[in-house]
């Protein structure tokens, strides 16, 4: 016998030597002979194998656990899953936000206002000029009749105009910039203001800053109560372990008197963190859908009532995924951190 | 196999478990180890089991000074003792099969070698009809037996034993050391705590005696 200097050396090897020989009697050949490349990577491939024999068994053993007294850890998920829930809703909100902002930079333009005395040839001449400016994605000429027509059908109020004589609406350019960020479109205005012909340029971004301002915010928001309920979910599991350590105390004592390492030991409650967090996932994926149908009515039915139509976000299989993985990750993050705090404090008597 | 090299072992820098040890322990013997309680016989064989680092001097098991091991290889260095405890430290939730299997679990053997080692570590205590039974379903002198049989499916070259007679009745008590002799005679060094002085006597082994914490008599076997 002789104390290992690397831990990977395989232990298995030494009595199988001496299969032949009492069955319980001790090698008497004490340290195995290396014999090469061969029996090495036999060895490898045995200690694998083992690996993934004891991962298998810790992974259903741990099942079993959780099975067997379904009350106490079904609420244990329940504490997850309400846990998960909230930042998944708002992180779906805030996904059907970013629809918005999309169509909000959509409707991010300048119009720049001709003088009035600027006749079609001039304006097309002027539209030319700002087509070419870098800052500018494209632009749209409405006409002063085109302007007209608008201005009627958008007020409702066809006959009351009818009645001027001449059409006080100068020719406009609508110009989408490339760049909707204030600082760069405030610059591309002035630059366009500078052009012969322009009257006057006007950026509207007060109320598309204000959007965006709010939905920033609303992300950070989302962000924190991610991170203070992600750790939530740790403490929930993190606890939940430490109790089942607590109770199993005994034998892990026993298992590190006769050799196991920690990793050994630790293997189970890993596994129970990782059940506990996809189950906390799979009852948040269960909640959400309720609440989804539960809000789907009275939105459709408001949604409705101003004209459009709008339903509620659903959480796709990607969405799903994420959430699943998260869960099953902090689940199973908790148990470890659980698991190493405590089997320090585990001293074999 | 074991030797003790000037060995001290204070608890809480004042209260001298053990002083000023200093023999040797050959492979293949068979070792006593006795004195009243309190005079360091578990202490001396928790530092062996490398439980605890000696507080002074060296401790070499098979040429190795073993408080050098770092945390990480202990567990495969315990791999290679046999250690029969006094309270036999079973798993009560578990049959005795399964309880006799754990040091090769740990170990990753696979599942048919795994039967076939503890079915033969079974059969040497003369338990093999009650592999399916739970340790509460057993005497005292079986459970004990059952962690014999654990602390030699693994085939170990060093067997250690702390009071392994401590609560049975002289009859069965002598059973358990006949069984050690057996282990023994097949090449393992054996060491046994044992305060049962009549006992021991009547086995003519080596035997170490401890009193307060030093190494007062070492009686070779005649």
């Amino acid at each position: 016998m002789k104390p290992s200097t690397t831990p990977r050396r395989p232990r298995g090897a030494a009595p199988k030597a001496s299969k032949e020989r009492s069955r319980v009697a001790p090698p008497r050949q004490e340290s195995p002979k290396r014999r090469g490349a061969n029996s090495q990577q036999a060895r490898l491939s045995s200690r694998l194998r083992a690996w993934g024999r004891h991962h298998r068994a810790m992974s259903w053993d741990s099942f079993y656990r959780l099975v067997r007294h379904p009350v106490g850890n079904l609420l244990t998920m329940l504490a997850i899953a309400i846990a998960l829930v909230l930042p998944a809703a708002l992180w779906l909100t805030l996904d059907s936000a970013r629809l918005l902002d999309a169509e909000l930079d959509e409707s991010a333009t300048l119009t720049v206002y001709l003088q009035p005395a600027i006749d079609p040839g001039q304006a097309e001449r002027i539209e030319q000029a700002v087509s070419a400016e870098q800052a500018v994605l494209d632009t749209r000429m409405i006409s002063a009749e085109q302007g007209m027509a608008e201005f009627q059908r958008s007020l409702g109020l066809d006959d009351a105009l009818a009645g001027l004589d001449d059409n006080p609406l100068p020719a406009s350019i609508v110009v989408r910039p490339q760049d909707v960020e204030t600082a760069a479109m405030q610059q591309l205005a002035s630059t366009l203001e500078a052009l012969a012909g322009v009257d006057e340029v006007r950026v509207d971004l007060a109320w598309v800053e204000r959007l965006r301002h709010l939905a920033a915010l609303g992300r950070r928001v989302a962000l924190a109560l991610g991170v203070l309920f992600g750790l939530g979910v740790l403490l929930v599991v993190g606890n939940t372990i430490r109790l089942a350590v607590e109770s199993r105390r005994r034998e892990i004592e026993v298992v590190m008197l006769i050799g196991a390492t920690h990793a050994f030991v630790r293997r189970p409650f890993l596994y129970s963190g990782a059940w506990y967090g996809l189950g906390g996932g799979l009852l948040a994926l269960g909640l959400l859908g309720l609440g989804n149908h539960w809000l789907s009515l009275p939105v459709a039915a408001l949604a409705a009532s101003y004209g459009a139509s709008f339903s509620l976000p659903q959480l796709d299989m990607t969405g799903a995924t994420i959430l699943l993985s998260c869960s099953t990750l902090l689940g199973w993050l908790g148990a470890w951190l659980a698991v190493t705090r405590h089997l320090t404090s585990i001293r074999p008597r | 196999m074991i030797a003790f090299e000037h060995v001290g072992k204070r608890y809480g820098g004042r209260f001298e478990a053990l002083a000023h040890l200093d023999f040797r322990v050959e492979r293949g013997e068979m070792v006593f180890l006795t004195g009243h309680s309190g005079a360091g016989k578990s202490s001396l064989l928790r530092l062996i089991m490398r439980l605890e680092k000696p507080s002074r001097g060296r401790v070499m098991v098979a040429g190795h000074d073993i408080a050098q091991l770092h945390a990480s290889q202990v567990p495969f260095y315990r791999r290679q003792i046999g250690v029969v405890f006094q309270d036999h430290q079973l798993l009560f939730d578990r049959s005795v099969f399964h309880n006799v299997s754990l040091p090769l679990e740990i170990q990753g053997i696979e599942p048919r070698e795994t039967a076939r080692r503890v079915r033969a570590a079974l059969d040497k205590v003369g338990l093999l009809h009650r592999e399916k039974a739970l340790p509460v379903e057993l005497s005292g002198g079986e459970q004990q037996r059952v962690g014999i049989a654990r602390a030699v499916v693994n085939k170990p070259s060093l067997l250690l034993a702390d009071e392994p007679t401590g609560n049975l009745d002289p009859q069965l008590s002598a059973d358990i050391m006949a069984l050690f002799e057996d282990f023994n005679h097949i090449g393992t060094t054996v060491m046994i705590a044992s305060h049962d002085l009549a006992l021991i006597a009547r086995l003519r082994h080596r035997i170490l005696r401890l009193r307060e914490g030093r190494l007062v008599a070492d009686e070779r076997a005649v």
